[in-house]
Parts: structure tokens; sequence; C-alpha cells
């Protein structure tokens, strides 16, 4: 069973505040509990596979300037620059 | 004027001057007035519809060029973006966010003359199977309200179930499209990975999902592929599907096919008695049609419910992370705040089933666990793969439930997790292997729906709807009444 | 022993577009936030679309560092939440399921030494973070997003280096090889960056990050080489530890980062298929590659005879380089090298001037020719240069309206000359003693002729009316 402790750990990790959540704990431990199953699949030799595309489908390397003013569809912002809280 | 006409007949209604798109716009916007209070279908209503009639109208009226869709009312999923209006993935993190770029979908029916009547509900940023995780609250089943409509796509099955709308798109992560396809008694297609476009869809499990139709009749379904799918340049993951169409012989029949029947999707444990007894009856069907059933083990299957969510889980974890309340979100004042408790409290809006995807998304990819969970799920996808490949090689079409069970009472799964991943059994198959399935409604028992999916290669979609039709032809199902 | 190892952040500024938009590249002319698209600010919905032509340069670089390129490339998620990643996660690459980045294994001769190239990738840059005051009493982060999402290629090197100055003999070298490969301008102002890691014998490894420009690189180097042996002096223990260069006071210190910080919860952006580089491609850009410094050299010394410290200066200056190729032939190249490198390099010594010079080969060429015919002398040269960087116009025009075409007339010449024996007298006098000062009277006649006198003709011309000789 993987510890409260290190859930914990995680949540802080992805920036999520588990105050008052404590039911999440158990059930996260729960489904993390189903996953063993995946200890039992056998796949240790498998190479992973992806989605594959050629170079000349990409992109050509152009500028075009977006159309619109995107920062007045942003949040926050003082003049010119995007707000953020202070870094510590 | 009946709101419960497919696609097709709206179009050669209009074209026989029968209604006006108007009329049936208004018509359209009067009964989600009337039901939606109850079914919850919609999360906004686009409030220039009747205008977007008008102009079409006139139009046809002109005798000038009008788009294939002849202004039909169609419902978007809201996590699929249209400029200018809100997309809030059902979440509170996204309350406000108005979106600067329309998606291709969109794009595409709209220049086809399409009218997007409104945004559906869904579970939070599509994390769900009955939109019980819904920030609004839930749709309701029309065919029995106290029943969950399936998820994550529930309000667009709703819409269209309940006669709101022609026709819906919704998006397909694991079942998202044909799991409430099946609860609703509509059909539900998830192409292939990379048919059609997902420029403006939000991310939610980007390396699997996909926008599908969802409607009242395979044609239909035929009808809307053939506008949205294709290569963008939008989407490095589109491919070319050279301007397949998809309905010129969609009555080719299934004579002389293979089916599969999915050994480890029609277990008898998983399935309740009346899915189980509804597929056998399919089966049946389907030979009589002349195809050739045989079973087929995918010895992977049993796997790929914990493959499926430590995937989406880690795909989910970043691409979520982008929800820090700093460029867009809601209004919460920073000042005080340091940057990492600013975002945690911020992201403490996500909803209960986001959050422990954010926390098992943290988890299974991390240098200490990667090994055990998030490598293993990409390898049972990468042996999975290789198992459908095999398969196809045998079979035109696999087929199977498409959900274990019917749709269960609000409230009933939600408490036990492994319970309710367990409803994505049928479906998870395809996103991970990237195989178009389509979810046909094939019976109602005890008053709620059953639903058959059929699975074909990678960009069969032109013979999955062959079959799906087929089989559609032999039932004929009650309406919904509401 | 001392082991330095470097990161080096190149961003590709000859690039029209970002890594996966259509925004500009070079954000640096713009207005804050004004160079961003739903794309590089991560809005919901957007999805990256990947600039062939960044992929094609990178490869460029890996080739011309004699790495290995892979056959097909792959990008991952580098996840971690910072103010200036708007999607929160980086798109960079990592050679995790086989080698997939841009280059791996790669070397380059610094002196004697070989530094050997770890790895190669292309990766997006973040935005700039703008503080608002002082570091310690921020009330909050100002953010510019332009720079996010311009392409990177950050090379990896082993720890090869022995001390400050081969990392700084390879930041030449390497910005000399950028530059020539016409994939990055490394004089732009944060168009290169690097990390260093320094570790002293029996020391643990240090990183310092930060460090805003090459010349200051050399700097914390050995600030950090000196602190670590210090320390070792005194018999301290030197940690394993990140640490900052502070700009300001010239120093390092200790970033005091968190071990969390260190989950990057890697995985492969879905959004990018693996792109498929064949051979093919990989001929086709070697074909194209431009002509290695250090081969550039060799042949303007064998071919051309220049020597070897002008062929040197010449090579290495993609933009000097390039307009001696275009200017020179078969008999001029040696006078259209030496021109470039003492006149030439002098007047267009910032990037301000190439940029608004209008100098182009056929000037240059045409210049050479008219001194080599005597039409102009070389002093009238060095004044066409000038109004030809201003304005651009043909050579013979402006000689016509500068008047600055050669007086090999006769006439006009003797004119002159009478003239000035008038004038200096007593320079006459003495000249007749000591012939050495015809030089002098040779030197009034160009003053006189504003330097258009044809030099040898007026020696001429003076001999015989002093009569001696």
């Amino acid at each position: 069973m993987v510890s409260e402790e290190e859930i914990s750990n995680v949540a802080k990790l992805m920036k999520i505040d588990l105050e008052d959540h404590s039911s999440h704990i158990k059930r996260v431990q729960k489904m993390l509990e189903y996953f063993d199953i995946l200890d039992r699949a056998n796949v240790e030799s498998e190479e992973i596979t992806v989605q594959e595309t050629d170079l000349d489908k990409l992109r050509d390397d152009k500028y075009v300037p977006y159309d619109k003013d995107l920062l007045k569809f942003l949040k926050s912002y003082q003049e010119k620059y995007v707000k953020a809280p202070k870094l510590n | 004027m009946d709101l419960g006409i497919s696609a097709l007949n709206y179009v050669s209604g209009i074209k026989n001057n029968e209604f006006t798109v108007e009329e049936f716009i208004s018509k359209s916007l009067e009964r989600i007035n009337e039901v939606d209070k109850n079914l919850h279908a919609f999360l906004q209503i686009n409030d220039v519809a009747i205008k977007n009639a008008k102009e079409i109208d006139a139009k046809i009226k002109s005798n000038q060029d009008v788009g294939k869709c002849y202004g039909m009312p169609i419902s978007v999923k809201d996590n699929i973006c249209i400029s200018g209006s809100k997309t809030t993935c059902a979440s509170k993190v996204l309350e406000n966010f108005i979106a600067p770029h329309t998606s291709t979908v969109v794009s595409k029916l709209s220049s086809e003359d399409a009218i997007m009547i409104g945004k559906t509900n869904l579970d939070e940023f599509a994390m769900g199977l009955s939109t019980e995780f819904s920030a609004y609250g839930p749709s309701k089943n029309p065919w029995n309200t106290d029943c969950v409509p399936g998820g994550s796509s529930g309000g667009s099955g709703v819409s269209v179930a309940a006669n709101e709308c022609i026709a819906s798109l919704g998006s397909d992560t694991g079942g998202s499209i044909r799991n409430p396809a099946s609860f609703c008694s509509i059909v539900g297609l998830k192409p292939t990975y990379g048919l059609v476009s997902r420029y403006g869809l939000v991310s939610y499990a980007n390396s699997i999902e996909q926008i599908g139709p969802m409607t009242k009749t395979v044609k239909d379904s035929a009808f809307l592929l053939n506008i949205i799918s294709g290569i963008d340049p939008n989407d490095n993951t589109t491919l070319d599907n050279k301007d397949q169409d998809y309905l010129s012989n969609i009555d080719e029949g299934v004579s002389g096919k293979k089916i599969g029947v999915v050994t480890e999707m029609t277990n008898p444990d998983g399935l309740s008695t009346d899915v189980l007894n509804a597929t056998n009856d399919a089966i049946k069907t389907f030979e009589k049609l002349g195809a050739n059933c045989e079973h087929v083990s995918l010895q992977m299957v049993p796997y790929t419910v914990a493959a499926y969510y430590t995937i989406t889980s880690t795909e989910a974890g970043s691409n979520l992370a982008r929800y820090d309340n700093v460029r867009y979100g809601y209004e919460m004042d920073s000042s005080g705040f340091e940057f990492n408790s600013y975002i945690s409290q911020a992201r403490s809006k996500f909803g209960p089933e986001v959050i422990r995807r954010m926390i098992l998304g943290g988890f299974v990819p991390s240098a200490g666990h990667a090994g055990k969970y998030f490598l293993k799920a990409l390898k049972v996808k990468s042996k999975l793969i290789t198992e459908i490949k095999h398969v196809f090689e045998k079979f035109d079409f696999l087929i199977s439930p498409t959900v274990p069970i019917q749709p269960f009472k609000f409230g009933e799964k939600i408490n036990d997790p492994v319970s309710f991943m367990m409803v994505d059994m049928n479906t998870v198959t395809a996103n991970l292997t990237g195989i178009p399935a389509i979810s046909v409604p094939y019976k109602i028992t005890n008053g709620l729906p059953i639903g058959i999916q059929i699975m074909a290669n990678h960009l069969e979609e032109n013979s999955l709807l062959q079959a799906a039709y087929a089989l559609e032809k032999t039932v004929d199902l009650p309406e919904v009444s509401i | 022993m001392t082991k330095i190892g470097l990161e080096i952040h190149c961003q590709l500024t000859k690039l029209e577009s970002k890594l996966f938009c259509s925004c500009r590249a070079d954000y640096r002319e713009f207005q804050p936030n004004t160079n961003i698209c739903p794309v590089c600010m991560g809005i919901p919905g957007s999805l990256p679309l990947l600039n062939k032509s960044a992929v094609e340069k990178a490869t460029l670089i890996a080739m011309a560092l004699d790495c290995n390129t892979p056959s097909k490339i792959a990008f991952f998620r580098k996840n971690y939440f910072y103010p200036d990643l708007p999607k929160n996660f980086q798109i960079t690459q990592l050679n995790a399921y086989g080698n997939t980045s841009i280059g791996w294994e790669g070397k380059i001769s610094v002196g004697d030494a070989k530094i050997r190239i770890r790895r190669i990738q292309l990766e997006e840059d973040p935005g700039r973070i703008i503080y608002e005051g002082a570091t310690e009493k921020t009330k909050l982060t100002l953010v510019d997003y332009n720079r996010a999402g311009t392409p990177l290629v950050e090379i990896v090197t082993e720890p090869d280096f022995e001390n400050p100055h081969q990392v700084r003999e390879f930041l030449i070298i390497l910005s000399d090889l950028l530059e020539n490969l016409n994939v990055s301008d490394p004089g732009l102002e944060g168009a290169m960056r690097a990390d260093a890691n320094v570790s002293i014998e029996g020391g643990s490894k240090v990183e310092i990050k930060n460090i805003g420009s090459f010349h200051d690189l050399e700097k914390a180097v050995h600030f950090e080489i000196t602190r670590q042996e210090s320390l070792a002096e005194r018999e301290i223990e030197i940690v394993q530890e990140t640490r900052h260069w502070d700009d300001g006071r010239k120093i390092t210190v200790s970033a005091r980062t968190k071990e969390e910080e260190a989950e990057y919860r890697y995985h492969l952006e879905a959004d990018i298929p693996w792109i498929r580089i064949n051979d093919d491609t990989k001929n086709q850009l070697q074909v194209h590659m431009p002509e290695s410094i250090s081969s550039k050299k060799e042949r303007y010394v064998s071919k051309y005879g220049i020597t070897p410290q002008v062929a040197g200066i010449l090579s290495s200056d993609r933009y000097f380089s390039e307009l001696f190729e275009n200017a020179k032939n078969e008999t001029n190249a040696k006078d259209v090298a030496n021109m470039i490198t003492t006149d030439i390099m002098g007047l267009l010594d910032t990037r301000e001037k190439r940029d608004s010079s209008k100098l182009n080969a056929e000037h240059l060429s045409a210049l050479i020719e008219s001194i080599k015919s005597s039409k102009i002398t070389r002093t009238s040269a060095k004044l066409a240069l000038d109004e030809i960087i201003k304005n651009g116009k043909p050579l013979q025009q402006i000689i016509d309206s500068l008047d600055l075409g050669h007086v090999s007339d006769e006439g006009e010449l003797t004119n002159v000359i009478t003239q000035i024996l008038k004038e200096e007298a007593k320079a006459v006098e003495d000249a007749k003693q000591n012939p050495e000062i015809v030089n002098f009277l040779v030197g009034k006649v160009m003053q006189k002729t504003q330097g258009k006198a044809d030099p040898e003709l007026t020696l001429t011309l003076l001999k015989k009316s002093l009569a001696i000789g």
C-alpha cells in the first residue's frame, strides 16, 4: 500500500492543496492498489510504439502574426506584463 | 413538426419546404427551455441561434449556395472551443474562460451551415462516465431521470436523445462518446486516432482522445464524419483520409464478414445478465445477416483499465498543469501569496475526481514509480496494439457490449472507485490502440438502453459504419418519452 | 583534477517563427506580450505545430559537432510549475526510449583538447520574468511571454574542460560555428546562455545556473573553482548543489533548491508524432551544410595565398567571409581579403553598422579593380568606402560625385606640381641635397589633389622637374 505521506507529498508537488481532503487519499490508495494488476501483464520486453510522421509534413518556417490582442483574453496584467504572485 | 428526426431527414425536410430553419431552431429552443431544466444537458445556449437561422433561411430563399447542414441544430460538448464564447469544461477553474479560437470541427460544421445550438454538460475536464463530476451538476438520463446518462459526454448524449437538437459533438478518451451513446440509446462514434482534428479540444489525455459524432442514426454519424474528418494543418497528429465518403456505400451489409466476439469483454462475471443476453442476441443477428461470428481473445484487455487510468492520469497531470490561475481563470487576489501557495490555493477549485487524477498523475510517472506504473502501462498499450493487429488479420470487426452494465442510479457507483473504473472495461481498448469504434443502440430492457459496440481496424470507418448500419436496420426501438 | 562541463542554450535566431507556432522567433523588437498566440501561451485547445526548419537547423548543428543523428526524433514534456512557463511544462527532448534527440555523442576540438558532446536537444525557451523592485521585497512577479516558444538548441558537453580558459576558447569556437552555420546570431542579447558544472579533485559536482552571458560564464567558472579550492584548503566539504550566478556581485550563491523540484514527470509529447528523418534528408542537409571555418581558412591560404592570420580572421566571421566569397575572383582575392581586414572590419565593427551598411560584393570588387587599374588611389578608395557604406550608390557614381577620379593626366598634374614647387621653395632646395625629401613633395601633391594623384606618375614628374633621380 502506498503510504498517505507519499500521496500527500505528490499532491504538494502537483500543487494540490489536500487540506480537508483526506477522503481523496484513501480513494487514490485504492486506485493505485488496483493498478498493481499491471505487474501481472508480463510486458517487460515490449517496445513502446508511437505515432510517426515525415519531416516534410511539418509546418514551414513562416512568421504569421497573431491577429488578436491576446493580452485582452488574459486575466490580470499590469501595463503590458502578466501579473503572477511573488516567487519567494 | 417532429424534432426527433434524423439529420438526413432534417435536410430533406428543409429542401422540401416542410419547415424553415427558423421554425426548427425556435422549436428546438422551446424544447430545450421545456425539458432542460430537468435534464440539464446544456451549460449554455447560443443566443444568436435564431439570427443564424434567419440568415440561412435567407440564403435558401434567394437560391444561394447553402452548406450541407442547412442550419441543423448541433450541440457541442463544452470542452470544444468556439471563439468568443465560454468553454468551461464543466469546471469552476474555467468558469470565465472565453476561447480566442474556434475548434476545427466547429469551423468545418459552421462552414456547412450547421448551427451550434449550445454547449453541453460533461464530467469536469471529461474525467468520468456519468456527468456526476460536472461542477455544474449532473445531466439526467431521459429514459429514467434517476439514472446517469453516461459520460463524460453525457450532456451531448442527453441533448440528442431528448430531441433538443439533431446531433452533437462529443469527445472520447476512454469511452466518453460511446458510453453515453449506449446509456441514452443513440449512436456514438469514436473515430481512428488522427482522423478528426483535435484543434480546439481542451486536452485531457491527448495521446488517445478523439472528437466524434453523437447522432440519432448511423447514417447521421457517417454524414457528420464526412464533414469533420481529414487532415488539419493545425493538428500534427491528423491523418489524410483522401476525402472519403462514408455515406455512399453504407448499405453494403456484413454478409461474408468475419466478426470476433471479444471474450474478455463478454465475460459473464463482469456483465449484467441483461447486457449479456442482449449481446448474445446481437451475435445471432449478425449471423442472420450473413456474418460469421466467433469468439476471440485479447489477452491484454484485463490490464487495459489500469493502463488507461495510468496513462490518462499522467497526461492529465501535465495537460491540466496550466490551470494555475495566473494567465486565465477566476478572480483571486494574489497579493500576499507566494507563487506555489497561490496556485495550490487556486487549484483547489478543481473538483474531487480531477484532484484525484492530478495526484495519480503526479505519482505514476514519477522517477521512483514510473517503472512500476507508467512504463508498464505504455507496454500494455504496445502489446495490445500488436494483439489487435493480429486479430484484424483474421477478422473484419470486433464486437462487445459498449458498457458491461446498464445506466445506474446517481450515487450508486461513485463511492467505489474500482467498480467505477470497471465500467470503462470495453471501451478503453479502442482508445489505447487508436482504432475506430461505434456504439449502436440495440435494446431497451427494464426501460433502459443497451448499446452494442463494434470496432474495426485503423481507418476502416467505412466498413465500420456499414456493419453498424446493418445492425441498426434490424432493430426497432421505442422513442424516449419525455 | 578540475572538471568542468557545460550546458549551452542557443536560440535559433535565424528562424522566422517560433518552435511550435508562427509567432516571431526573434522577440526582441516587440512590446511586452505582443509576440504571443494561443499556442505559445498554452491556451486550452491549442496544439503545438513543429517548425520544420527548426529540426533541420538543429540537425545541422548536430552534424557540425560530429554527433550521431537519429532516424526518428521525439519530443517529451518536462513538467514543473513556474510563472514563465505558460503550460507549466516545457516541450523538450530526452533519450528515454532509444536515442531520439537531435544528436548525441559528438566532439569538438579546442586547441589540443577534445571536448565531447554528450547530447544536443531541441526545445522551447520559456518567457521572461521581469521582477518589480528588488527580489527580496517583491510583492508580485511580472512576466513577458514574447520569448516563450523561441526555438532553443541545448548542447550538453561531457565534463572535459580543465580550466576557464578552455571554456572561453570553446565558446568562441562554438559561437563562430553557429554563426557560420547561419542558424543563430550569437551576438544578440540572450541568444546564447550557459549553465556550468564544476568540480575539483575530491569534491562534489556543483551546478551554476543563471549565467547571463558568455563573458560571465568564464568569470563564474573561475569564481567557483576558487571558491571550491579555498573550501578544500580549509578542509570544508564541498556539497553537491545548484548555485546561481549573482550578476551584480559577480559571485555564485547557493540556490537552495528543494528535492521535490527535481521531479519532472517526463513523458512523451503526443501532440507531436515522432518525426522520421531519413538518410536522404540527412544527405541533403550535409550537401547544403556551409563549409566549416577550418576548411575555409585552409582554402583561403592554399588557394588564394592569403596569410594564415588574415585567413583566420576572415573565415571565422560569417558576414565578412561571405562578403569575401562574393567579391573575390581569381586575381583579386588577396586584395579583397586585405581590404576587408584592414579597412572594412574597422568601419563595420558593430552589428548596427553592419545592419545599416549598404556595401555589397560588387562595390568591393569594383573598388579593388579601380585601385589595380589606377583609376583611384587607396586613399580615395577609403573615402569611397565611407560613401558606399552610407548610401550604397555604384562606385563610379561615387567617384564622379566626390571627384575621386585619379589624376593621371600629365598636363593637369604638371600644373599642380609647378604650383607646389613654387610654394615649397625650401623643400625643393633641400630635395636637391636629400632625395628623400621628394616623398614630402609627393605628399603635398596628394594633399592638393585630395589623394587623387597617381602616386607613380607624380613621383616621375617631380623627379623630372627637380632634375634628380
